[in-house]
């Protein structure tokens, strides 16, 4: 029955928009404290060629994978945030730019680890793993109509959509907190910020390896959902490509990321019948993205229509919060 | 004492900025630091909340030594100040401004932040509650929503004394508060730098507008080309032929030119 309706070519197009939201969101929460990094192609590969060697190697869960190369990236965060600190602007952005295409190097040249520019298959699946796991537990796909690729695609595609409702939710937390403002603050300007005591060195560097972490997050999922990673996933192209998520969508707020990502994933896949041309759109689309609104898509303003377009949504806060106040 | 600055000197490659500069200011004061343009009288200010080490010298508020001390420690320690070129964070609302002040006497981190204990929303609440009062004390009350950068010049000003305020300082520096305000601005700025001073606040201010600073100051330094040229009561500095000739003799010889 459900079989019918459910294409795995769709599910898997929908995994990557979600892994891509997370890279997006990646650079937009760097972006939030004013630093511009394009590093994070290289804090994905790290991510991924750690869950990825991890779960081959030792037999890891792929839990534990992805929770340490997430943590390995957000380490390497830390080490390339610190010097970085003195950096801004397109300094930074050149700075990081160098730290991603280093990566990259080492993946290739590091043989005896990485495979090289082969590149590592035969990397654990989320998705077969999860369906071995209903098959233990007694229940079969077939029961509700459905080959067993399609209710793997499913299965990743519900994860992976649950674990980016968490995600958002807690960036748009950390947004409206202390954290968010000090961030913004150093953003619109770094002296006045100093100066009303925000210690900048701190939160510049928690905003750089938030996004390392994300990143390196995203490389561990995209690791164990296509089962096959190499350094060419990892190169400057996927820096470039992670930028354009943000600087397309908006990066003033996390929806112009999400836009971003889903846009510009479903866009090539969508112009697949005039594919000789798709990239040629691609570029015009982005010239007259920057020449006509530079920051992005979705931003400030288009938010603050959208909450007054949603009067249910505004009313049912509103009510929430009178309820905190008692 | 709140403040004593001894012997600061401050040099930019051969340039001396200030030169053997000493001031002691009292605790409740209001103390005015005035002097023609350059000299050296912002610097003074980045000295102190050390924006910028000084040459040599050494200052100490409260008897402990700041000199070397980062500044968001310094705000920390209870000095915080206002920017001759007004600097709000200006696509953030008053109100949020005003919270973003109080960064330093709050705690919430990244996880209290995202999930919210009771404790965090308690700090919310307060925050919230302070940036609302002293956005009162300014006389914003009523601009809680409006992004900063959409306020007259005046009202941007005011907004940079509540944000300075909802640190708790013990001293208020204030860099040209009244430049650009016109009569009843600088009449309510006068009102407003008492009720600071009634509320504990000690408070050093550079100004040019000579009658604001002769009513509000109780004790006066005036610079000059980086040297102390005069301290005293507004009376004694109105007074001092030294002054007059290198303050406001300099603005008859202009004319006469």
């Amino acid at each position: 029955m459900l079989g019918e309706f459910i294409n795995p070519y769709y599910l898997q197009i929908g995994s990557f928009i979600l892994i891509n939201i997370i890279l997006a969101i990646s650079i937009y929460v760097t972006l939030s404290s004013g630093q511009l990094s394009l590093g994070s192609a290289g804090f994905m590969g790290i991510g991924a060629y750690t869950s990825a060697l991890l779960t081959i190697h030792f037999d890891l869960p792929i839990l534990v994978g992805i929770i340490a190369g997430s943590l390995v990236a957000g380490i390497c965060g830390i080490i390339v945030g610190l010097p970085s600190l003195r950096l801004s602007g397109v300094y930074l952005a050149i700075a990081t730019l160098g730290f991603g295409e280093v990566m990259r190097v080492f993946f290739v040249n590091w043989e005896s680890v990485t495979k090289g520019a082969v590149g590592l298959s035969g990397i654990p699946h989320i998705g077969r793993e999860l369906l071995n796991f209903f098959r233990d537990a007694g229940f079969d796909p077939s029961s509700i109509g459905m080959r067993n690729n399609q209710f793997t695609y499913l299965l990743v595609l519900i994860l992976l959509l649950l674990i980016n409702i968490f995600i958002i939710w807690f960036f748009v937390r950390q947004n409206k907190s202390r954290v968010g403002r000090a961030f913004a603050a150093i953003k619109m300007d770094e002296k006045a910020a100093e100066a009303m005591g925000i210690n900048i060195t701190y939160y510049k560097v928690l905003s750089f390896t938030q996004g390392a972490i994300l990143a390196g997050f995203a490389g561990a999922l995209f690791a164990h959902v296509l089962a096959y990673i190499s350094p060419a996933d990892f190169a400057y192209h996927r820096a470039i490509e992670i930028l354009i998520f943000a600087v397309f969508g908006g990066s003033e707020v996390i929806l112009g990321a999400i836009f971003g990502a889903t846009f510009m994933t479903i866009m090539p896949e969508a112009l697949r019948f005039i594919s000789e041309y798709r990239y040629m759109i691609y570029g015009l689309v982005l010239i007259f993205m920057m020449a006509f609104r530079p920051q992005g898509i979705i931003d400030e303003n288009i938010m603050q229509w959208l909450k007054k377009k949603l009067p249910s949504k505004r009313g049912r806060s509103h009510g929430s919060r009178n309820q905190k106040h008692m | 004492m709140v403040l004593e600055i001894k012997n600061i000197c401050k040099n930019f490659g051969g340039i001396s900025a200030l030169t053997d500069v000493s001031i002691r200011i009292n605790e409740g004061e209001i103390y005015g630091l005035i002097g023609p343009n350059g000299a050296g009288k912002t610097t003074m200010f980045n000295i102190i909340t050390n924006m910028f080490p000084p040459t040599t010298g050494d200052i100490t508020f409260f008897n402990r030594r700041i000199t070397g001390i980062k500044p968001h420690n310094i705000t920390d320690l209870g000095i915080c100040r206002t920017f001759q070129n007004i600097r709000l964070f200006s696509q953030m609302t008053t109100l949020e401004n005003v919270m973003v002040g109080a960064h330093c006497r709050s705690k919430a981190g990244v996880l209290s932040g995202v999930f919210r204990p009771k404790s965090q929303r308690t700090e919310e609440q307060q925050i919230r509650e302070k940036a609302i009062e002293l956005l009162e004390l300014v006389g914003l009350s009523e601009y809680h929503d409006v992004v900063s950068e959409n306020l007259a010049y005046g009202q941007q000003r005011r907004l940079e004394i509540a944000r300075a305020i909802a640190s708790d300082p013990k001293l208020l520096l204030l860099d040209e508060p009244a430049a650009g305000m016109n009569e009843t601005e600088t009449a309510n700025l006068f009102d407003l730098i008492k009720q600071v001073q009634a509320r504990g606040v000690t408070v050093l201010i550079i100004e040019h507008d000579m009658p604001l600073v002769m009513k509000l100051c109780d004790r006066i330094t005036v610079l000059n080309f980086g040297k102390k040229l005069a301290e005293g009561t507004p009376e004694e500095i109105q007074n001092n032929p030294a002054v007059i000739e290198a303050y406001l003799g300099s603005e008859e010889d202009d004319e006469i030119a």
